[in-house]
């Protein structure tokens, strides 16, 4: 079909017009019919009210103020040694370090204020997902019919771009900071749905029976018996909300969200690369500091305290109560200590703009040559053979290639997927996208499976690197896209390579997994055989490790899907770009269809890769 | 045994099929869907029209291979899962016509039940599992705490109630599914392969252990196993469940002297039988020549030493009471080992 | 439960109905919500109008929301009142926010504002006869790339600011080629980069605006902007095609509200009509933050502190 082009008729090149339906249109019609004749807005205003409220009693509690419960703010060192005490708690004196010091630099530097927005914003948001997820976890687990309809709807909230949440909410729960709230609520609630129902469903049945024949009442037996069995998975679903609630920290700004990432947004408006990176480093911060304080609160070793005297069975409740009291008691002797303004702060900025600079006179000459050949000699002619390829030999290839990989059922999703995009009338923009992600995720997969090779070899090495993995998914986006633009100027080069960077830490991550979860036996097997370290790695760990290896550049695909829509903010011409437009224009009937389109394009990539990854588990006999 | 209410559970034509449509292709055959029938439509028979009566203070052994549905039957007899036909008397009441309230009553009072992969709660400590069914009875924590304790003490893991599950090993662990099993003080208990997941020493001094709490409990017990060695060391009466039916239900003795298809021949043909039959098989009338007696359910290896070694010896035969029966049939004893 | 909860909403919803009628009769105590936006200068105006309005007795909050999106949110009345209607960037979502109804223009300030073609003060240099736009074209090579070469790069706004800057290149027959960036900060970031290497760069910027303070540089001279430019194709050097002139180099700059405001909060109105401020004051509010480094509400107190004598008359 690709080589018969000339010949083909123009319907079969681009979708024509009278087939393009105007999904845009109906979902703006159904948007003001929810707004008007069903008076929705009446009650989701309500729920707005309500979750405001509540951030204004967070929010009280940990900056004072008028609003709320009108209460005077906690000192700041008392908040980071309790936090310390916490961490203490749960994980021993690393993660008291880590807690407590978190607490400190924000303080230290002057950014009290706005982390501890930021942080209301996750107490109220994380609790709320994992409380709406928690149930509809459960009911998906009891109801399979809701099990059936909500599989689809999650594949899909958790490929819809960040940016497609804001509109709706927009309008139906306003701007500020609940509404930040709320779209960071819809936004994590997915992947704790998906963990409660993954560890209810991985539950022995026998635990159940056992419950069951302890004489539980149903009641007694989901709260006692089964909630607590699928804790493991329930937890990993509670970190994943609080990474997802950081991750809208910037967006959440776009729609009236106060704290770190409005904050950083302004720096990065005025220049203040310096300033912007150090807020980044807080968010770092924070995300990496409630990650291992909830993974250490799930993995904890619950320890017996029965039979000891009160003061030993309560040591850490009043241990507590003593350090709150000498440190508030500090604090009003000495307002340091109770909070620091941002003047008075310590800043590094002045230390990472020369960085900055050294960076764009140093570097931006001897790349020259490279980005011109990349520019001339890759994009270019791959961006023409996306735009020049006809889309009904696309559709025919992919669908294609999900039958031979997947079946029926996977051609057809497939099929239909692209049949949205094509109809929706966003087809050269989303090959635009499709391009750049292409370019990016291949990219991905070399550097990432190469460093993750090189990372995996030692478990110090690997340890370090996952770490840094940690770093850079958490830290914000937006920050590395300034020092790009300016290597690289606003063009394609520069989106992709913000993409790349982004979108290499999963193809990075799993790949070190994939090859340090071979199983032991086997690899002394493979030695003993006499292979060498290569031998090894070629003919055992890599073909083993590949599935997980494929999930996570499935990942990257995702990824590389979310940043690509960010990096509408170097300058594209891709769907991310029109996102933009329908952000900018309150259409939320167009905003709504680019994000399916974004979505679905991940979707079929994640239809292939799955399955073939699946396919070569059973395969493998890795399956679970 | 006097018809029927003697036993503690009865089942009757008991049916339990998995497949797309058990209570239609159940229906469709009128309540007898053949073996080839229910392969046919993709329905396999878990349990496959079973009756059996266990009276009380008796232990059943039910043995089969894996996938012969021992599990199921339990299940079917507990009522964990819903049968397709037919019908379990528990004390004479009829378990299926229980409504959800009245069946979690029963569990709290009536049943315990032990669990092959011990299947504890691993955020409970030891003390707290045992106590569990008390807690799900409302009974207050100093009572519940008093009763756990006894519980554990029984079976032998004092001193270690506030352990987690997984800092035990695993006879440990099943201690405490025992005591667990036991905290209600059931009238009848079900152990589905409980010592299967154990290693062999272990294994036998949980059977030793085993034994000792039946004494003094004279609990009436279903026991499932897939090797016989236990079922035989354990059992009062042995049933041999194959694809779903049971092909033989009796004594152990009974099982290896008559089996009653070639399915139970080839499955006991490998037991030692010295171990199973007892001198009572094998008595001819006749006086002793005054050697010492021996009692009618030794079991013949414990004298097949002396009957070896003294070719000659009338040995005599006396019953629990000491009442003379007769004497050792030496030939039809070796040709029962031997030939 | 599920009742239950649908008793609590509608007491909530009664409850809010009640707090928005009774407070018709005079002023309410109710926040006056004041929109921030991502730049330096708006931000501080706000803070700076809040503190008046604040010393005048009203309860202030200030929110940050999208500077397209906040118009539909004044409409709707979730924020109260807009102060910085720039006529290139907003005219459009001003003007289709008015016709939607719910949002009333309360006057223009004394600044006016300038939205068009930039570049720094070392491409005079380079380029002879800048800031023309003849001058320019000449040189359009100078400003190449691989991408747009042989013809210049003029490195634009975000689409969605709608400057018609391709149209202004077809219908001047420029030899340039428009790239549009994806938000204010690639502007700045191209701009910091090329200064730094003192690269050829024409790009969009306006005026005020803190970059005034940080770099040197001109506006583009274009055909002066004329009524009849943009739609009218006769008008201008181009008679076939329209767009042939600049953006007006003295554009509006507007203050919004709400069209609840001024029953909700009469005297607020009248302050918010009152006030108006001039290019130059803008531009230091912006410098406070941008060039001093001050946080926005510090800013705010220093230029009140500074320019009593400009507000006092708004306040009476
Ligand atoms: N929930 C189920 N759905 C479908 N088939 C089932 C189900 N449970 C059991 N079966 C089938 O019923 C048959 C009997 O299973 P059961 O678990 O009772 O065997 P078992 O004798 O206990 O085996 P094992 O020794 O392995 O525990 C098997 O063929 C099994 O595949
Ligand atoms: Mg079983």
């Amino acid at each position: 079909m690709m080589l018969a082009r000339p010949w083909l008729p123009d319907a079969l090149l681009r979708p024509p017009a009278v087939l393009l339906l105007p999904f845009a249109d109906w979902l703006n019609a159904f948007s003001d019919y929810l707004q008007n004749d069903l008076q929705l807005t009446i009650f989701t205003r309500a729920i707005a009210d309500v979750v405001q409220f509540i951030l204004d009693v967070v929010n009280n509690f940990l900056l004072g103020g008028r609003k709320g419960l009108g209460l005077p703010a906690v000192p700041w060192l008392t908040v980071a040694a309790l936090a310390g005490l916490l961490g203490y708690f749960l994980g021993g004196t690393r993660l008291a370090l880590l807690s407590g010091g978190t607490f400190t630099y924000l303080a230290l530097f002057g950014q009290w204020k706005l982390a501890m927005q930021t942080l209301a914003l996750v107490f109220v948001s994380a609790p709320a997902a994992v409380l709406i997820g928690l149930l509809l976890g459960i009911a998906a687990q009891r109801k399979r019919w809701l099990e059936v309809s909500i599989a689809p709807l999650l594949n899909i909230a958790q490929s819809l771009p960040h940016f497609s949440y804001l509109l709706p909410v927009v309008i139906f729960f306003g701007v500020g900071h609940h509404a930040g709230a709320i779209a960071t609520i819809i936004f994590a609630t997915p992947p704790m749905i998906r963990m409660t129902l993954l560890g209810l469903k991985r539950i022995q049945p026998e635990i159940i029976e056992a419950g069951r024949t302890s004489g539980c009442s149903p009641r007694q037996r989901l709260w006692l018996v089964e909630v607590p069995s699928a804790r493991q998975e329930i937890m990993v679903g509670i970190n994943q909300v609080i990474m997802q609630c950081l991750a809208m920290v910037v967006i959440a700004s776009f729609i009236g969200a106060p704290g770190l990432g409005y904050k950083l947004l302004l720096l990065l408006q005025s220049l203040r690369i310096g300033d912007a990176i150090e807020i980044g480093v807080s968010i770092v911060l924070i995300a990496i500091m409630l990650d291992r304080l909830t993974l250490a609160w799930a993995y904890r070793v619950p320890e017996y305290h029965g039979d000891e005297r009160f003061l030993v069975r309560h040591k850490y409740l009043l241990g507590a109560i003593a350090l709150a009291a000498v440190s508030i008691a500090i604090a009003a002797l000495e307002p340091y200590f109770y909070f620091i303004p941002r003047r008075e702060g310590l800043s590094t900025g002045f230390l990472w703009d020369p960085i900055v600079d050294w960076i764009t006179l140093n570097l931006f000459d001897p790349l020259q040559v490279f980005r011109h050949f990349v520019a001339l000699y890759i994009l270019i002619p791959v961006r023409d053979l996306y735009q020049w390829a006809p889309f009904s030999a696309v559709m025919l290839l992919y669908t294609g290639l999900g039958w031979c990989i997947g079946g029926r059922t996977c051609a057809l999703l497939i099929f239909s997927f692209l049949g949205f995009i094509a109809l929706s009338g966003w087809w050269d923009r989303a090959m635009i996208t499709a391009y750049m992600i292409t370019v990016a995720v291949s990219v991905c997969i070399v550097l990432g499976l190469t460093l993750g090779i090189w990372a995996s070899r030692s478990p110090s090495r690997a340890k370090r690197a996952l770490l840094l993995c940690d770093t850079f998914q958490t830290f914000p986006s937006f920050i590395y896209l300034i020092p790009v633009i300016m290597l690289f100027q606003v063009n394609d080069l520069s989106a992709i390579a913000a993409v790349t960077i982004y979108a290499m830490i999963p193809a990075v991550r799993y790949t070190i997994e994939g090859l340090r979860n071979v199983p032991v036996p086997l690899q002394e097997a493979v030695t003993s055989a006499g292979a060498n370290r290569l031998q090894r790695l070629v003919q055992l760990e890599l073909p083993l490790a590949l599935p997980h290896i494929m999930v996570g550049i499935n990942q990257t695909v995702m990824f590389s899907l979310f940043m690509v829509v960010i990096a509408a903010f170097i300058g594209t011409q891709d769907l991310g770009q029109e996102m933009m437009r329908a952000l900018s224009f309150n259409d939320l009937g167009k905003g709504l269809v680019l994000g399916f389109c974004v979505a679905f394009l991940g979707l079929t990539i994640d239809q292939l890769v799955s399955h073939w990854e699946r396919r070569r588990k059973r395969e493998l006999g890795l399956a679970e | 045994m006097d018809g029927k209410t003697s036993g503690v559970i009865r089942c009757e034509s008991l049916w339990k099929i998995y497949g797309p449509d058990p209570g239609g292709i159940f229906r469709k055959h009128d309540g007898a869907p053949s073996d080839e029938a229910l392969k046919e439509s993709g329905h396999i028979a878990a349990v496959n029209n079973i009756s059996l009566e266990i009276s009380r203070g008796e232990m059943l052994v039910v043995m089969g291979l894996s996938g012969s549905g021992k599990s199921t039957l339990v299940r079917c007899l507990s009522r964990l899962v819903e049968s397709t036909a037919g019908r379990v008397e528990m004390d004479g009441q009829d378990l299926f016509a229980l409504d959800e309230k009245e069946l979690i009553e029963l569990w709290r009072h009536k049943m315990g039940m032990v669990f092959q992969h011990f299947a504890l709660l691993p955020h409970k400590t030891v003390l707290e599992n045992v106590a569990f069914p008390l807690q799900m009875q409302g009974i207050t924590p100093d009572v519940r705490r008093a009763k756990a304790l006894e519980m554990i003490e029984l079976v032998g893991l004092s001193g270690r109630e506030n352990y987690f599950p997984r800092e035990l090993s695993g006879g440990q662990q099943q201690r405490v599914g025992i005591a667990r099993s036991l905290a209600v003080d059931p009238g009848i208990w079900f152990l589905d392969e409980p010592f299967s997941a154990l290693d062999p020493l272990i294994r036998r001094e949980m059977q030793d252990e085993f034994l000792r709490l039946q004494e003094m409990l004279k609990k009436s017990i279903v026991f499932i196993t897939h090797d016989f060695d236990e079922a035989l060391r354990l059992a009062d009466r042995i049933a041999i469940l194959y694809h779903g039916k049971v092909e033989q239900i009796g004594t152990p003795e009974e099982i290896v002297m008559n089996p009653a298809t070639d399915y139970v021949a080839r499955f006991t043909s490998e037991v030692p039988r010295a171990r199973v039959l007892t001198v009572g098989s094998f008595v001819v009338a006749g006086e002793g020549d005054g050697v010492e007696p021996v009692a009618k359910d030794t079991p013949i290896a414990s004298i097949l030493r002396r009957i070896v070694l003294s070719p000659d010896a009338r040995i005599p035969v006396v019953e629990d009471n000491g009442r003379h029966l007769g004497v050792i049939d030496r030939n039809a004893l070796l040709d029962a080992l031997f030939g | 439960m599920l009742s239950k909860t649908i008793k609590t909403f509608t007491a909530l919803v009664a409850m809010s109905a009640l707090g928005a009628t009774g407070a018709f009769a005079q002023e309410s105590d109710d926040p006056i919500i004041i929109p921030t936006h991502n730049w330096n200068s708006q931000i501080v105006m706000s803070h700076v109008v809040g503190k008046l309005l604040e010393r005048a007795g009203y309860n202030v909050e200030y929110t940050p929301t999208d500077s397209q999106a906040v118009y539909e949110s004044v409409r709707l009345g979730d924020v109260t009142l807009e102060l910085e209607v720039w006529e290139g960037a907003f005219g459009q979502s001003f003007n289709a926010a008015l016709k939607k109804g719910g949002i009333v223009d309360v006057g223009d300030h004394n600044a006016v504002t300038r939205e068009d073609w930039w570049y720094p003060a070392y491409m005079e240099e380079l380029c002879p006869g800048l800031p023309d736009w003849q001058a320019l074209n000449r040189c359009a090579s100078q400003f190449a790339t691989p991408e747009t070469s042989p013809k210049g790069r003029f490195l634009a706004g975000p689409v969605d600011w709608l400057k018609h800057d391709q149209e202004r290149v077809d219908a001047l027959g420029m030899d340039f080629i428009v790239v549009n960036a994806g938000s204010a900060s690639a502007l700045w970031a191209e701009l910091e980069s090329a200064s730094k290497r003192r690269a050829p760069i024409v790009l969009f910027n306006w005026t005020p605006n803190f970059i005034e303070a940080v770099y040197e540089g001109k506006f583009i001279e274009f055909p002066e902007y004329g009524k009849g430019c943009k739609d009218d194709p006769a008008w201008g050097p181009n008679k076939e095609e329209t767009h042939d002139c600049g953006n007006p180099a003295n554009g509006y700059l507007k203050k919004a509200a709400w069209d609840g405001m001024e029953a909700k909060w009469p005297g607020a109105y009248r302050i918010l009509e009152k006030l108006s401020f001039t290019n130059p004051q803008i531009a230091k509010m912006a410098a406070l933050v941008d060039v001093d480094e001050l946080e926005p509400e510090e800013a705010a107190d220093v230029w009140l502190d500074e320019n009593e004598q400009v507000w006092k008359s708004w306040l009476q």
